[in-house]
């Protein structure tokens, strides 16, 4: 690790993955860099198939890069290297993945979803139960505690996901385009909750979006182009046709 | 606490919000009755061993001696035997090949010679009477016959098995009482009676008329020799001697009033003429040998027969004539109390020791050995059960394979997103081995319990469909060689047996089970996390 990088919570050097497609190979990440301060929320935009989700695999060690490393709270990995046991270990308490489509698991209720992270680390007890309670009625859903995810609306779902990725208290929450299934109005809803609870709860926050308006109320915000990531503006019609897409 | 991989397995099999899945339901089920069936046909198996070893037993005692070499004198055997520890009893028999006649029907049964001094205490042959009792039946009639016994045994009376009775037609002695005209009411209604109280084989047919005169004196006459005199009860029973009935009073306190009348008719027992091979030797030498003549003394039938049906009970001494073999014996049937009779190890090194004291002169047999074939005729049956059934296990548990293997595929972004929450891939597996083992574990249990009732309610189980398969004429020819209700079939807290066979399909089936988790979770183990998330 280099020097002043010591309140870097999550850190990417030199990512890069390609497919194999058919005969050939299609490059999604060239030499990727990516550095998230602790606490602070950093959005990706980039047009659809660009390599988002396949970014965060990456961060997540759910995937296996060609080249680059990746660290968590300056714990470094080899990204091209099988995610170890360790790891998986380490997972559960450092992130928290929200998604898209929610994956709440339909056989428990909400309650029982969230503590079902809870039982992937340090195990459910009382005090993560409460800690559940706390963060459903955070998100504004405390009344849905016994339900089951198939009857709650879309916006509710994503806010049990959200409490289910915040359970374990984790220092990095990913979110991959977590109002992608929403509509405009539920999903500003979301969206304020989400950011508004991962900077109280002081957790680090990558967000993916393809919605500027979201990915301007980051801390700071990149865009993924041609496999790199940059600070710099998108040309005016990507991002239109961005938008169109996610509506 | 509970591991995760396990409480997801459970939740999975009994989702929240709902009292079980369909899926589970099924499976349990299906476990359950494979277990069921299973373990009940087993239980069953060894019910009919342990009740042909009882039958076995009754009919053959615990071990039989037979000679190895040509012996002088018997006579002191049995009291050795006796003398040992745990010899409860010693019966001598005699057996012999015989050539019954009446009329003209023939027979060659199995022949048995006992001395009926020796009583019933090694075979049960007062048990084998009443279970071949015959009652005649008619509407206006019952059949009051007292039950032979042992006692009523002599070298001029026989008893024969049903089926050679059958074969011969004959019968024993029979008294019917007759309650038509003005005959008092049967006995059971509680009054007063006069019943038969002994009817040896030498009764003569005869129609017997008992009319009370007043309380204690009744007019006897007898229809067809016209004898004619008076029976004071209190004297006691009416004893004619050999040859006649004897009657005595029975029933409730009230007293006999004039003109109560009791009507008996008796029926003599048959005749039958026996041949033996030593005859056909004096003949040869033109010595004409009349047929020995002997009267039918009761019918009997032997829970065991060893496919020997039809079978004669005579005296040693009958036998002996017949054999023209002066005070011969074949050897002895022994009964064994205390452990030795319970332990077949234990029975098996006490026939040693007799032999010993019997310096090797005799062999003694046990029972097991002498029916060994029969019972690993059983045992086969048993293994091939077994054989036949762990194929069909087999087949329950690829039907849970494939439906667990469904559910992988249908869950496969909540596997992905397990992995992705700190779920390691072992313990994502495990969630569907583990899916395995509850529903193993639950159908183990429930098909224990089905098993347990069906043991408890098998008379109105079996009842039911052996009526349905044989209907309700074909159930008494099923009854008697599948005794459903007489079976012995332990529960598993009576029998060690009985415990090691629940217990071995229960863990067979939960093995079975999880087995049949293994290859899902081994697919949910094989997927990319990252794919896993991205499918639709
Ligand atoms: N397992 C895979 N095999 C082959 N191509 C893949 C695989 N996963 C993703 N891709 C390709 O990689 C590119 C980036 O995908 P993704 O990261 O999902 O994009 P985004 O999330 O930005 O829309 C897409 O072109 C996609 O088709
Ligand atoms: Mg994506």
């Amino acid at each position: 690790m280099s020097e002043g990088n010591e309140n870097l919570v999550l850190e990417a050097k030199g990512l890069s993955k390609s497919f194999r497609l058919g005969d050939g190979s299609i490059r999604v990440l060239a030499d990727a860099d990516i550095r998230l301060e602790e606490a602070s929320s950093l959005s990706i935009q980039g047009s659809s198939g660009c390599g988002k989700t396949t970014l965060l695999n990456l961060l997540a060690r759910l995937e296996k890069a060609d080249e680059g490393k990746v660290s968590w709270d300056g714990y470094e990995m080899e990204a091209s290297s099988s995610p170890s046991s360790r790891e998986s270990v380490m997972r559960a308490d450092f992130l928290g993945v929200v998604y898209q489509a929610y994956y709440l698991i339909p056989e428990l209720n909400v309650l029982e979803n969230i503590l079902m992270a809870a039982r992937l680390s340090a195990g459910a007890n009382r005090e993560s139960m409460d800690r559940a309670r706390s963060l459903l009625s955070r998100m504004g859903v405390s009344d849905k505690e016994r339900q089951i995810p198939t009857k709650l609306s879309g916006g509710e779902r994503q806010r049990v996901a959200i409490a289910r990725a915040l359970i374990n208290n984790p220092r990095v929450l990913l979110a991959d385009e977590p109002t992608g299934n929403l509509d405009e109005r539920t999903g500003g809803q979301v969206m304020d909750l989400l950011l508004a609870t991962c900077n109280e709860e002081k957790t680090g926050l990558i967000l993916v979006t393809h919605n500027p308006s979201f990915a301007e109320a980051a801390d700071s915000r990149v865009f993924l182009k041609e496999g790199k990531l940059s600070s710099r503006w998108e040309p005016e019609a990507e991002e239109t046709k961005a938008n169109d897409e996610d509506n | 606490m509970v591991p995760w991989p396990l409480y997801l397995a459970w939740k999975q099999l009994f989702p929240s919000g709902k009292k079980v899945s369909f899926f589970s339901l099924l499976s349990i089920v299906g476990v359950a009755l494979g277990v069921n069936v299973m373990i009940v046909v087993i239980a069953f198996m060894q019910g009919f061993q342990q009740k042909f070893r009882k039958d076995i037993i009754n009919a053959q005692g615990h071990a039989r001696v037979v000679p190895l070499k040509p012996y002088a004198d018997w006579s002191e055997i049995p009291a050795r035997l006796r003398h040992a520890e745990n010899v409860e009893g010693v019966t001598p028999y005699l057996q012999a090949q015989l050539l019954l006649q009446s009329g003209d029907y023939h027979a060659i049964p199995f022949c048995m010679g006992l001395q009926p001094e020796d009583g019933d205490e090694v075979l049960p042959v007062d048990d084998f009477l009443e279970e071949g009792m015959l009652r005649l039946q008619a509407h206006d009639a019952e059949d009051v016959t007292p039950l032979p016994t042992m006692e009523m045994l002599e070298d001029d009376v026989v008893f024969l098995s049903s089926q050679t009775a059958n074969r011969l037609g004959v019968r024993p002695a029979a008294v019917v009482q007759v309650y038509e005209g003005n005959a008092s009411l049967p006995e059971s209604t509680g009054k007063r009676s006069v019943k038969v109280a002994r009817l040896d084989p030498y009764v003569e047919s005869g129609e017997w008329e008992l009319l009370f005169e007043d309380q204690e004196s009744c007019l006897v006459r007898e229809a067809i020799s016209g004898d004619e005199f008076t029976w004071e009860t209190g004297e006691g029973p009416l004893d004619m001697g050999f040859g006649y009935p004897v009657f005595e009073l029975s029933g409730g306190g009230k007293p006999f009033v004039a003109g109560d009348r009791f009507l008996f008719q008796v029926f003599k027992a048959n005749k039958i003429e026996i041949f033996s091979p030593s005859m056909i030797e004096q003949a040869k030498a033109d010595e004409l040998i009349p047929p020995r003549e002997v009267r039918v003394g009761g019918i009997f039938e032997v829970p065991w027969q060893g496919f020997q049906m039809e079978a004669l009970i005579g005296t040693m001494r009958l036998m002996a004539d017949m054999r023209a073999q002066e005070s011969a014996c074949d050897g002895f049937y022994l009964k064994f109390s205390g452990p030795v009779a319970r332990d077949e190890a234990k029975l098996q090194a006490k026939c040693r020791e007799l032999e010993l004291v019997l310096e090797e002169d005799w062999a003694v047999v046990p029972w097991f050995v002498e029916n060994a074939w029969f019972f690993e005729l059983l045992k086969f049956e048993e293994y091939l059960m077994v054989l036949i059934m762990i194929p069909i296990g087999l087949v329950a548990a690829f039907a849970i394979a494939i439906a667990l293997m469904t559910t992988v595929l249908r869950k496969i972004r909540e596997i992905g997103l397990l992995v992705a929450m700190g779920g390691s891939r072992f313990s994502v597996g495990m969630v569907f081995c583990l899916q395995g083992f509850v529903i193993g574990s639950i159908g183990a249990i429930l098909g224990c319990g089905l098993a347990i009732l069906f043991i408890r309610y098998r008379e109105v189980i079996m009842t039911f469909i052996v009526e349905r398969i044989a209907g309700s004429d074909g159930q008494a020819g099923v009854a008697q060689f599948y005794d459903f209700h007489s079976l012995d079939v332990p529960f598993p807290w009576e029998s060690s047996e009985s415990l090691s066979t629940f217990l071995s399909f229960a863990l067979f089936s939960v093995l079975v089970s999880t087995v049949a988790g293994l290859l899902p979770a081994w697919r949910a183990t094989r997927l990319n996390p990252a794919d896993a998330l991205r499918s639709e």
